[in-house]
């Protein structure tokens, strides 16, 4: 009861929390290259509900911020106007998929006033627009790495399995060359043959295709264990003698058996490529600005002096946390559950 | 005459429904770590002949070999050496799709019902699968046959949409068998098929194998270990021993003068008739 | 023996794979170090020309492999042109600082892991099991990257560990044991960070090694004679469970070496991390082909050694040969 209620909780998270980074250009206030130059590094913005003379107010507001004269450090906070929080206003235009084009965002407030739920970075780019749409890229690049080595390694280990022979003598040869490879310094060999300044999403399609090419080779050994096993079942034999193809034995009988390890598969290699990506663009091998991607925006905290002063650049860090907890939560689930489903 | 012709004329003549001559199946296999190869030999030079219209028992402790013998006549292995010929013609002179044809004919029942049936699948999808994989019909016409055949063996309406884990051993043997009938084979072999039914179920069971026999002209090979069993429902027995078929005689030759030293070792562990006949008679009074 | 000899020719024959692999994926490289020489107008056409045919980049492909591949079996691994020293003494000095860094990390790890993961193994389902599995859970939620980053920020904002490098300005005029403490004090953080980051893992794999030691039938026959729960524990079990912890120890071993790779770059330790980084940025081939071999001829020889070591230890493979 109590595993089950938590994979659902972590799915519920992780569904919510793709949505949002999908629809991003709608929960964000700003775009995410847009700068603030004259407001680097500010703190979060505190949302009031008390104003002047303590009244009440039921829509909250902000302050503007004044940069202080030197330009550094402090800023002071204008307390002369109100700026009310705006649901559902009009802001700067944003395209879903490359595709539909909108200018509403969730909330927002009046210029010059601007709401910075996660403080701005030293262009003074508001963070949480940031990790919105960085939340797209390294999102994806975890699904769609992962993805790409699940197909690989359930192609090749439903062959190597089923087929036998010298086909799994190559194949499984192969996968032990590719797991005996230190898997995050090939990640950073390749990225080294690659030429340094290529346009952005080549780079992101490249490593995607990396990951997934050195990500095969341990999902399709155990893909391959399953299919050995199930394709000496009887009723697998059986329909042999109805005169089924491999192909229909393979679709039918054999590969749904797979579908449990594949799913827990799925579930840890998510977050592994989630980290890849973000961690090769930390250390600058990865998308690059202006792109926004999670490893870009805690990049910054390998400098001391943002780590003393601007705790705020720390937060998107922390908020990766949920998400991979999620992910593990739901593989724990999975492999539990499969532990318990008679074959 | 063409090769086709002298076939047709061999089919009508023989009786015998399946041949084994000299069959032969050899494992290779390695150790686990130092990968050296050692031979496994599983059957050596077995003669068997199945006679088309009667029930053939093949008796045998584990690890004779009838599991595999009986995999090699359903052509699911292929032997290693040896022929098996078909109505007559030997089946290495088959190509590919007659073979397939030749595979049909011969359906397997095996021991372990459950592990023959697809768990997620229902009982109806289960049974419609042979016609579904040789196309046979539209949907819901295999849909019709497969209750029909579901109807036969006992297994009505709202049986259809259950899945196997869902039926007792008694009953998932009888689907099994509705889905080796679908295709309408010429030979079922019961691989220990009956081994593990209670005295019921088996009774019941072998009454609607003989009723199918009567109405579609089968032939049984029946595998087991059941030497009691075997008296009352075989017409012919085939005893096989360490991968050899030491003798083959029909049923009550075989109880009376056993020639091989293994029958008359088994028939002397069994128990008496006496015993037998007690029992029996326990079973059924009041 | 003759398990040995194989398994060892089976670890060579994967090992001139990997070079084979590493070297044609480097040979990809579009652009390299001389072009950007090329480009500096300081150097003349002539000197680079001379470089390069020193080098040998203008030769074959097989030629420069066989190149790269005999000096390999001397020990040396190729020029690094950044660094204008030969790759292997360069190599060695940060790998001796990595393997200085993983290597207490991992015995931390191991000696932390152990007690934990009989322990929580014996009392199943206890509030104890409960309490160290949930915060497994936590700590393997945390993403590697995010944890290095949350020490250095305990670093920075307590002032109570240095914040990076391996030693302090005046090293040089420290007393012997004033440099162990400077450099203990260096890599306090660095190590309790790797070895966080192993000990999820490594906590479960033991735990449930002993549970499944636990569930074979000799231990509770062990039992039912009397003999103490401990004893049982540690004398029957712990061996029962070994063989699946030698693999995992020899894994260990395996990612040793690029398992530290993001700490090293985080908490700027002088490792083969920061290297490796450095020599993609600037294009130094075999630099990033040595850090590369050197990575997996570790990570084959763990496994190596953890397949003869469960040769040795355990009397029923041997058996089976037989």
């Amino acid at each position: 009861m109590n595993r089950r209620y938590k994979m659902w909780c972590a799915l519920t998270l992780l569904g919510l929390a793709h949505i949002v980074v999908f629809f991003a250009g709608f929960f964000a206030p700003y775009s995410y290259s847009m700068q603030n130059r004259n407001l680097p590094y500010a703190p979060p913005m505190r949302i009031h509900f008390f104003g002047r003379q303590g009244r009440f107010h039921v829509r909250p507001f902000v302050y503007a911020l004044k940069g202080d004269s030197a330009g550094l450090g402090a800023y002071a906070v204008d307390q002369s106007r109100e700026y009310s929080v705006h649901f559902f206003v009009r802001g700067s235009s944003y395209k879903i998929l490359d595709l539909f084009e909108s200018q509403t965002h969730l909330f927002g407030v009046e210029a010059p006033a601007r709401l910075f739920l996660l403080g701005t970075d030293e262009y003074g780019r508001d963070q949480f627009t940031r990790f919105l749409y960085g939340g797209q890229v390294s999102l994806a690049a975890g699904l769609i790495a992962a993805g790409l080595s699940l197909l690989l390694g359930v192609i090749i280990g439903a062959l190597a399995g089923f087929y036998g022979g010298w086909i799994d003598e190559i194949l499984m040869r192969a996968g032990e060359l590719f797991l005996a490879l230190p898997w995050l310094y090939l990640l950073f060999a390749v990225r080294a043959a690659l030429p340094l300044h290529i346009a952005q999403w080549q780079i992101f399609l490249l490593l995607l295709g990396v990951c997934g090419v050195i990500g095969w080779a341990r999902p399709a050994r155990l893909i391959r264990g399953v299919v050995l096993s199930a394709k000496e079942r009887n009723f697998v034999i059986a329909a042999r003698t109805f005169g089924a193809s491999d192909f229909y034995l393979l679709r039918r009988h054999v590969l749904p058996q797979t579908y449990g390890i594949i799913l827990t598969q799925a579930a840890l290699l998510i977050p592994q490529f989630i980290l890849a990506e973000v961690t090769l663009t930390f250390l600058g091998l990865g998308v690059g600005a202006p792109m926004a991607s999670w490893g870009g925006l805690i990049s910054s905290l390998q400098h001391y002096y943002v780590l003393a002063s601007y705790w705020w650049m720390f937060v998107p860090a922390l908020l990766l946390i949920p998400i991979f907890a999620a992910y593990y939560a739901i593989a724990d689930e999975l492999q539990e559950h499969l532990k318990s489903v008679p074959l | 005459m063409t090769n086709g012709h002298a076939n047709a004329e061999r089919r009508s003549e023989s009786a015998s429904l399946v041949e084994v001559r000299g069959l032969s199946k050899e494992y290779v296999q390695q150790k686990p770590l130092t990968r050296e190869k050692f031979v496994i030999r599983a059957v050596e030079n077995a003669n068997l002949t199945i006679r088309r219209g009667a029930i053939t028992g093949l008796l045998g402790e584990s690890g004779s070999g009838k599991s595999t013998l009986v995999r090699c006549i359903a052509l699911i292995e292929k032997q290693t050496k040896g022929e098996i010929w078909f109505e007559g013609v030997n089946a290495a002179d088959f190509q590919a799709a007659e073979l397939s044809r030749l595979r049909r004919g011969v359906q397997i029942i095996f021991q372990d019902a459950a592990s023959a049936l697809n768990p997620r699948l229902t009982a109806a999808a289960i049974v419609m699968e042979p016609l579904e994989i040789q196309r046979k019909g539209t949907k819901s016409q295999r849909r019709e046959r497969a209750l029909e055949l579901l109807e036969r063996v006992g297994l009505s309406a709202p049986w259809e949409h259950k899945k196997p884990l869902e039926f007792s051993g008694g009953q998932r043997q009888r689907l099994a068998l509705a889905r080796a009938l679908a295709l309408e084979p010429k030979l079922l072999i019961f691989d220990e098929a009956l081994s593990h039914l209670d005295l019921a179920s088996q009774e019941s069971m072998l009454e609607l194998l003989a009723r199918f026999k009567d109405e579609r002209q089968l032939t049984y090979l029946h595998v087991s270990h059941d030497l009691e069993m075997l008296r009352n429902i075989a017409d012919e027995i085939a005893v096989m021993c360490e991968g050899t078929i030491v003798e083959q005689k029909p049923t009550t030759e075989i109880f009376a003068h056993p020639e091989h030293s293994y029958t008359q070792d088994l028939l002397r562990a069994m128990p008496p008739l006496e015993t037998i006949c007690q029992e029996r008679f326990a079973h059924e009074s009041p | 023996m003759r398990y040995v000899a194989r398994r060892l020719a089976h670890a060579i024959l994967l090992l001139i794979t990997i070079s084979l692999f590493t070297f044609v994926l480097l040979q990809w490289t579009p652009g390299n170090f001389f072009d950007a020489m090329r480009l500096d107008p300081r150097v003349s056409a002539q000197t680079v020309e001379g470089l390069r045919s020193q080098f040998g980049v203008n030769q074959s492909f097989i030629a420069r492999y066989a190149r790269w591949g005999r000096s390999l079996m001397h020990g040396g691994m190729g020029y690094s042109f950044s660094y204008d020293t030969p790759v292997a003494p360069l190599l060695w000095s940060r790998a001796k600082n990595t393997l200085l860094l993983a290597g207490i990390a991992t015995l931390l790890a191991w000696i932390i892991a152990i007690p934990i993961g009989i322990w929580t193994a014996a009392r199943k389902d206890g509030p104890s099991d409960k309490f160290f599995g949930a915060g497994i859970s936590t700590l393997l939620a945390i993403p590697d990257l995010v944890l290095f980053l949350i020490l250095l920020m305990v670093a920075v904002r307590t002032g109570w560990f240095p914040t990076g490098g391996m030693i302090s300005g005046g090293f040089g005029s420290f007393s012997g044991w004033e440099k162990i403490k400077d450099i203990a004090t260096h890599f306090a953080l660095p190590a309790a960070g790797l070895a966080i980051v192993m000990l999820p893992m490594l906590v479960r794999h033991i735990r449930s090694a002993m549970l499944e030691a636990l569930e074979a039938p000799f231990i509770r026959a062990a039992r039912a004679h009397g003999i103490p729960r401990m004893r049982v524990l540690l004398r029957y079990a712990l061996p029962a469970a070994s063989n699946p912890l030698i693999s995992l120890f020899g894994f260990s071993i395996a990612t040793i070496l690029s398992g530290s790779a993001i700490l090293e770059v985080v908490m700027s330790w002088p490792g083969l991390g920061p290297l490796m980084v450095q020599a993609i940025l600037s294009r130094d081939v075999y630099v990033v082909a040595g850090i590369v071999m050197l990575s997996s001829v570790f990570l084959v020889t763990g496994n190596l050694l953890a397949d003869v070591m469960l040769f040795v230890s355990d009397p029923r493979i041997r058996v089976e040969q037989r």
